[in-house]
């Protein structure tokens, strides 16, 4: 048996699905399409069922893609049973999409999850009179206690059926449903999807086309507004009859602080500056830690077995690679993630959003954005796999070059180790002062030139709340397990790569090759190339290798200011990490990829060599 | 002010927002109509007291619900006649244009709607046993006549205010803003307005946080 959980965003399906399934949970990319789809096992009588939380969504007829991935879900029959969750407290908005998904006819149960919150704002809800007014078995639950949670299993196994509810529709559409199906022989949720315009078959869309246009002139409103329409009415009427409502008294609106300009743009700079600064405090404690355990535990040992020097190189790239990945991965970026998910449990990122959008729209973004931006300084890969929030392409293309100049935690530590230390603090911050300056520049060079539509923000606001401790680690773990199945490969291959590039001897061949680059153009030493190239690989790599190769870790008495300035300069603009490369071409394809490389690199020299050129 | 100069403009401000995703500040506008910028500074004046335009502090010159509807419907007539002209009548295109900037001020709305009928007819027509399927969308002269609200935009009303929704512009945009539950006809009240005109509306219960051009695309109705 297969169970699917459909629902709009925030009506806590994921927590039902974390008690339905407890651990265990496996992420599965849907065939042809980058939304993640959380699965995971339970035995219920002796039998093995498997349960599916389907993206959360407003409605089934947009062409976003996660819409059209449980569309196609529903259509081809994807699970046995939908289980729609519902929040209690939305119930009018959240049953406009149960009307929707009733239409594809699968056998159906309704849970209305928070019925604790409707509680204490004064909401009843009767469960018989809505079980008999959908036509499908309704059970009343509140995932943040667990009450009723252990009934879902037996219902949806036992007692789901199609629903009975059908949206009377405005009579016009429902001739054309008619002659559509008479003629064409389509059912009617293909039918309905084809006037407003969706759907693949040429002589469907040809006949519902052009009856729309007839619908649309009479009724002077798009056939979308006439059916959305239509649903909330029936969403309303059904509302009105099984929700009773008692006044009570308004608690404190929080709101009233966070989404006006005064004080909700100080706190937000505050959250996100926090948040930040705790990352690398704690990220930079428990990296030494790693570092040093895997260091004496796991390297050295194993350089002590002195294999023969080719196999010794490889399994020495092999373990450096792991300790990289480790060593990055879990201080700082599962230390961010459990950041993001507490802002994006409590509800705040949405407020963020919305405060943020002016802001935004000044470098052709919108308010969105902000959350792949944050994301950004943690690590660029997470971020990248971020920009599917944004809907146009244009959108994703800006945002995905800008994110990939956000100085990274692992470009912090560049600045850190290399200019803080050895330059001075405050030229360290004149660094990120020179990469937000060349940020906002291509900003505003790339929302003038990249081709596309300006799509405007529309975001519904999360209801504040209480994060979950156990859902907050359990999204992290979710979370930090995609970021390791993309970057460690990647990771593995390049320092393999490498180690057989310095056995071969190719190091000084490539020194010599770019000398011009590095040491007229530059003015850096010879051996700082090899130390960029590193950097490509993971960027606080070039630090570490820079110090290997000068044979000292006290730069400064190697490297003049001028030197390490420019060297820390071009090593965080200059391309970004062989990581981030895979994971925007697999995110936004080849081109991005390959433009966004090209452009750094560029940008990365062209500063570079400014900086030699003044400061000489 | 000619009502054919004041089509004209709102014509060309509307073309220059669909071009370019923004509106026009008063030189690019000037130079889009080839005029000088003073004539082009008093012409707004007039435009702004007549309701159809704002013009913002930094010289931005945007269209009221009404001011865009009239661009929106001259552009509408200028493409349909310019499209008539060439493909079914063979003149040639530049020629067309010109013809068609001097028709769209006179022609009635009858003649239009009936000239769009035919186009896509002999468009289908042409079209037709090709093999090549064509999404209506994609027609070469593409006629939409379903733009008849007349209400203002939900942006020129303040922090706390309840309206009743009557139409939502624009097509990009109108499915999520439908999905949420703004469908004409539903009440909401504006829960915050920021300066630059992002607002958190309530609509079924829920919170909306839409952006400024968002925003000017729901037209609306004060509650009575």
């Amino acid at each position: 048996m297969k169970i699917a959980l459909l629902g709009n965003p925030g009506v806590g399906k994921s927590l039902i699905f974390n008690q339905l399934t407890g651990l265990g949970v496996e992420v599965n990319r849907y065939p042809g399409s980058s939304v993640a789809l959380e699965s995971g096992n339970v035995c219920y009588k002796q039998e093995k069922t498997e349960i599916v939380d389907l993206p959360g969504i407003y409605s089934l007829d947009g062409n976003s893609e996660e819409e059209t991935l449980v569309r196609t879900f529903l259509t081809s029959g994807g699970a046995d049973v939908i289980v729609a969750v519902l929040d209690a407290t939305k119930l009018e908005r959240n049953l406009y999409l149960f009307v929707q998904a009733a239409e594809f006819s699968p056998k159906m149960i309704a849970v209305i999850n928070m019925i604790d919150e409707a509680d204490r704002q004064g909401l009843r809800i009767d469960a018989n009179s809505l079980s008999s007014h959908l036509g499908v078995p309704v059970i009343l639950a509140a995932a943040s206690e667990g009450r009723n949670i252990d009934r879902i299993l037996p219902v949806a196994l036992g007692e789901a059926t199609p629903a009975r509810v059908r949206v009377p529709y405005d009579h016009h559409i429902e001739a054309a449903l008619k002659s559509l199906e008479k003629t064409i022989g389509t059912p009617m949720h293909t039918n309905l999807l084809a006037l407003q315009g969706t759907g693949d078959d040429p002589v469907l869309l040809d006949a519902a086309g052009a009856i729309a246009q007839e619908i649309a002139m009479r009724h002077r409103m798009s056939v979308g507004q006439i059916i959305a329409t239509n649903r909330h009415n029936l969403a309303r009427e059904i509302t009105a009859a099984v929700v009773k409502r008692t006044a009570q008294k308004k608690p404190y609106d929080l709101d009233s602080l966070l989404t006006r300009s005064f004080p909700g743009i100080p706190i937000l700079c505050s959250i996100l500056f926090l948040l930040l600064l705790s990352v690398f405090m704690i990220g930079s404690w428990m990296e030494e830690i790693i570092v040093t355990v895997f260091t004496t535990s796991v390297i050295t040992p194993f350089t002590a077995l002195a294999l023969p020097p080719l196999w010794n190189q490889i399994g020495f790239s092999l373990l450096i690679a792991l300790q990289a990945g480790l060593g990055i991965a879990f201080p700082f970026i599962f230390t961010f993630y459990i950041g993001l998910s507490l802002l994006e449990d409590t509800g705040y990122m949405t407020r963020a959003a919305f405060l943020a959008d002016r802001a935004m729209h000044r470098i052709g973004l919108h308010g969105e954005a902000i959350i792949p931006m944050v994301i950004g300084f943690g690590c660029t890969v997470p971020a990248v796999m971020s920009l599917r929030l944004l809907k146009t392409r244009r959108e994703q293309t800006i945002a995905a070059v800008l994110v990939t100049m956000i100085p990274c935690s692992a470009r912090t530590v560049v600045i850190a180790g290399i200019v803080a230390a050895f330059v001075g603090i405050l030229w360290a911050f004149s660094i990120y002062l020179i990469v937000f300056v060349l940020l906002i520049l291509t900003a505003i060079v790339l929302s003038r030139i990249t081709p596309g539509e300006q799509f405007g923000m529309i975001v519904e606001m999360s209801t504040l709340r209480r994060p979950q401790a156990r859902l907050v680690l359990a999204k992290s773990w979710l979370r930090i397990k995609e970021f390791l199945f993309i970057a460690m490969p990647v990771l593995i291959v390049t320092s393999i790569l490498l180690g057989l590039f310095q056995y071969l001897g190719l190091t000084e061949l490539f020194e010599q090759l770019v000398a011009p680059v590095t040491v007229t153009l530059l003015g850096l030493p010879v051996y700082a190339s090899t130390a960029l190239l590193f950097g490509v690989f993971r960027k606080e790599l070039a630090f570490e290798t820079l110090a290997v190769l000068a044979g000292t870790a006290n730069l400064g008495s190697v490297m003049t200011s001028v030197q390490l300035y420019t060297f820390a300069i071009v090593s965080v603009l200059f391309v970004p990490c062989v990581s981030t490369i895979a994971v925007l071409y697999r995110q936004l394809g080849a081109r991005i990829a390959i433009i966004t490389s090209i452009y750094t690199v560029f940008l990365g020299l062209f500063i570079g060599a400014i900086i030699s050129i003044l400061m000489k | 002010m000619q009502p054919s100069l004041r089509e004209d403009y709102l014509e060309a401000i509307q073309l220059f927002s669909e071009k370019n995703t923004r509106f026009p500040l008063t030189d690019e506008l000037a130079a889009a109509l080839s005029k000088p910028v003073p004539v082009v500074n008093s012409d707004m004046a007039e435009l702004v007291s007549g309701g159809d335009v704002f013009v913002s502090p930094e010289g931005v010159i945007a269209l009221t619900v009404r001011g865009k509807q009239t661009g929106t419907c001259v552009m509408k007539k200028h493409e349909t006649l310019q499209c008539f002209l060439s493909e079914i009548l063979g003149m040639d295109k530049s020629s067309a244009s010109d013809e068609a900037c001097t028709l769209e001020h006179t022609v009635s709305d009858e003649t239009i709607d009936r000239l769009g009928k035919l186009i896509v007819t002999h468009d289908h027509n042409r079209h037709h046993g090709k093999g090549k399927h064509k999404q209506p969308d994609e027609r070469a002269c593409k006629v939409e006549t379903d733009e008849f609200c007349q209400s203002r935009s939900i942006s020129e009303f303040s922090e706390g205010d309840e309206v009743i929704i009557q139409c939502i512009h624009g097509r990009a945009c109108a499915q999520r803003l439908l999905d949420l539950g703004l469908v004409p006809g539903e009440r909401t009240t504006i829960k915050r307005k920021l300066s630059n005109g992002a607002l958190v509306v309530q609509v079924k219960g829920c919170d909306v946080a839409v952006s400024p051009e968002i925003a000017s695309a729901i037209g609306v109705e004060r509650l009575p």
